[in-house]
């Protein structure tokens, strides 16, 4: 398992990154934002790519919509794929819209046998177009439904044991999904099988007291960082990243971030040794 | 209830104007109680594509202030969903949207199409771009060009206000000027040159010219068309300096 960690690519670095050396391992991109025709993205991506190992992103592929996945945007995906060679390739367990429609939102599917024969359905669809494994993220949800049969770790568990795909543990999204539906966290990582995790994310949220919303524009808080070292303890080393997409600050206060990721894997990967 | 019955509904609850309760929500043993729960996804929805409408039409939401572009933003998110996996694509019809609304403001209608046709150009095809020294060199060695095209990102369009003004003025965070209505309908062209997107405006000469070189004709058809276009003009000379501007402007490809 690789021991690394590294953050999200923000246009707000693309300086930092082109200036010099910058203390990560690798940059995770979002696809979508790089799906274009030419221009600027594409020259400050080929840029940076020279000089860091990356992983792609995506956040439109809706995964778990009934009609499938929108060919078009597997051969924009695949195009973009082909350009980077990114170590993995990862979006969400979720659904974006249906009839043509984009929400632009990670919507939650039901925890159902139905919709895991979609998702079934789909994932192999896109392994087999992209002839490599997806890596499917949880996301955070505000709502349960009455149609679920499963809890949302023994699906993700059911979805990479019928398709052979891996998972991208959002740490945070399973804290706020736990804070908002009440359940326990600590439940949600004993349930997902070690072996079917490729990443995690770290990120930030709002809390409103009686909810939570997963807004990516906060540091990492104290309940995340205790749940990433009990999600290492089980899942091993993970490559680990921060992932902010609004209020971003500099540079150096994300590395920071990252630093103390670093920090609490080296505690436990320490204490692993010394047992 | 199936899973595309409940996608069907849950994506009609975001897109309705009042968010509304559903019976495929879960009761909530914690917390919110499920219509609040659903209100997250309605209010998110509106929030999320009111952000890349600011984020698109940047001078235009300068122009009229955010009180105003939020409520027009609003009004246009309802009536318009989006149908691209690229959020930036979503503000297409915004110009058009404006037009409608605002009939006696048609200014911002132009300002949002300025912004929209900017923002394209950012990410637009590349080209290999012809520049002057190429050129001198292809005819240092013998070669010459007798068809040229225009990058990808070039489109014309027409401005019946002071439009460029304003955003010029927007753009260098001073007060715009008072919107004037034009004498002349004004041609302008908007492209990429590098990474950055440019416009400016262009004669009646250059903006035929311009049309003749998207259609595909050689230069010696130009030239030809121009002269019968413009009988009064010196077009030998100006088409000459025209083609200087344009190989400045990295407007044209092979």
């Amino acid at each position: 398992m690789t021991f690394s960690f590294g953050l999200g690519l923000r246009t707000q670095h693309y300086h930092d990154f082109l200036e010099k050396s910058q203390p990560v391992d690798w940059l995770e991109v979002i696809s979508d934002n790089y799906m274009v025709d030419g221009g600027k993205p594409l020259v400050m991506l080929d840029k940076i790519r020279a000089d860091y190992p990356m992983v792609m992103h995506g956040v439109s592929m809706s995964i778990g919509a009934i009609k499938g996945v929108d060919p078009e945007y597997l051969r924009k995906l695949k195009k973009l794929e082909q350009r980077i060679q990114p170590m993995w390739l990862s979006d969400h367990l979720c659904w974006t819209g249906v009839h043509g429609r984009n929400l632009h939102d990670l919507l939650p599917l039901p925890f159902s046998e139905e919709a895991l024969q979609v998702v079934t359905r789909n994932v192999n669809q896109v392994q087999e177009y992209l002839q490599r494994p997806l890596v499917l993220e949880n996301v955070s949800s505000y709502v349960e439904f009455q149609e679920s049969e499963m809890t949302e770790w023994e699906f993700l568990t059911e979805v990479c044991q019928r398709t052979g795909c891996q998972l991208l543990l959002d740490i945070n999204n399973i804290y706020v999904s736990s804070f908002n539906h009440g359940f326990d966290a600590s439940e949600f990582i004993n349930g997902v099988p070690v072996g079917s995790v490729k990443q995690f994310h770290l990120a930030g949220h709002q809390n409103n007291g009686d909810h939570i919303i997963d807004t990516h524009d906060h540091p990492v808080c104290k309940d995340v960082w205790t749940l990433y070292k009990e999600a290492l303890q089980r899942f091993g080393f993970i490559p680990t990243m921060i992932e902010r997409d609004d209020n971003i600050p500099e540079l150096e206060e994300l590395l920071a971030e990252l630093g103390q990721a670093r920090t609490i894997a080296d505690e436990v990967f320490s204490q692993k040794v010394a047992v | 209830m199936s899973l595309a019955t409940l996608q069907n509904d849950f994506q009609s609850l975001v897109l309705d104007p009042e968010c509304r309760s559903a019976d495929w929500v879960a009761d909530s043993k914690h917390g919110l109680g499920s219509k609040q729960r659903l209100a997250i996804y309605h209010n998110a929805y509106r929030i999320r594509l009111t952000e890349v409408l600011r984020d698109t039409f940047e001078h235009t939401a300068s122009y009229i202030g955010d009180e105003w572009f939020e409520r027009l933003a609003g009004s246009y998110v309802q009536a318009n969903t989006s149908e691209h996996s690229n959020i930036g694509l979503y503000g297409q019809a915004f110009p058009e949207h404006l037009a409608q609304v605002l009939k006696h403001d048609q200014e911002v209608a132009e300002l949002a199409h300025l912004d929209w046709t900017l923002r394209r150009a950012f990410d637009g095809s590349n080209a290999d771009v012809i520049t002057r020294e190429a050129l001198e060199k292809l005819a240092a060695e013998g070669v010459s060009i007798e068809k040229f095209s225009p990058v990808p990102t070039l489109k014309l369009c027409l401005h019946h206000f002071n439009t460029l003004d304003i955003w010029h003025a927007i753009n260098q965070e001073e007060v715009p000027p008072q919107v004037v209505a034009l004498d002349e309908p004004m041609h302008v062209m908007t492209w990429r040159k590098g990474y950055s997107p440019h416009f400016r405006s262009v004669s009646a000469v250059e903006y035929a010219a311009i049309n003749y070189l998207c259609e595909g004709c050689d230069l010696e058809a130009i030239g030809e068309a121009l002269s019968l276009g413009f009988p009064g003009a010196d077009i030998v000379n100006e088409f000459g300096l025209m083609i200087a501007r344009w190989l400045d402007d990295e407007i044209l490809t092979a």
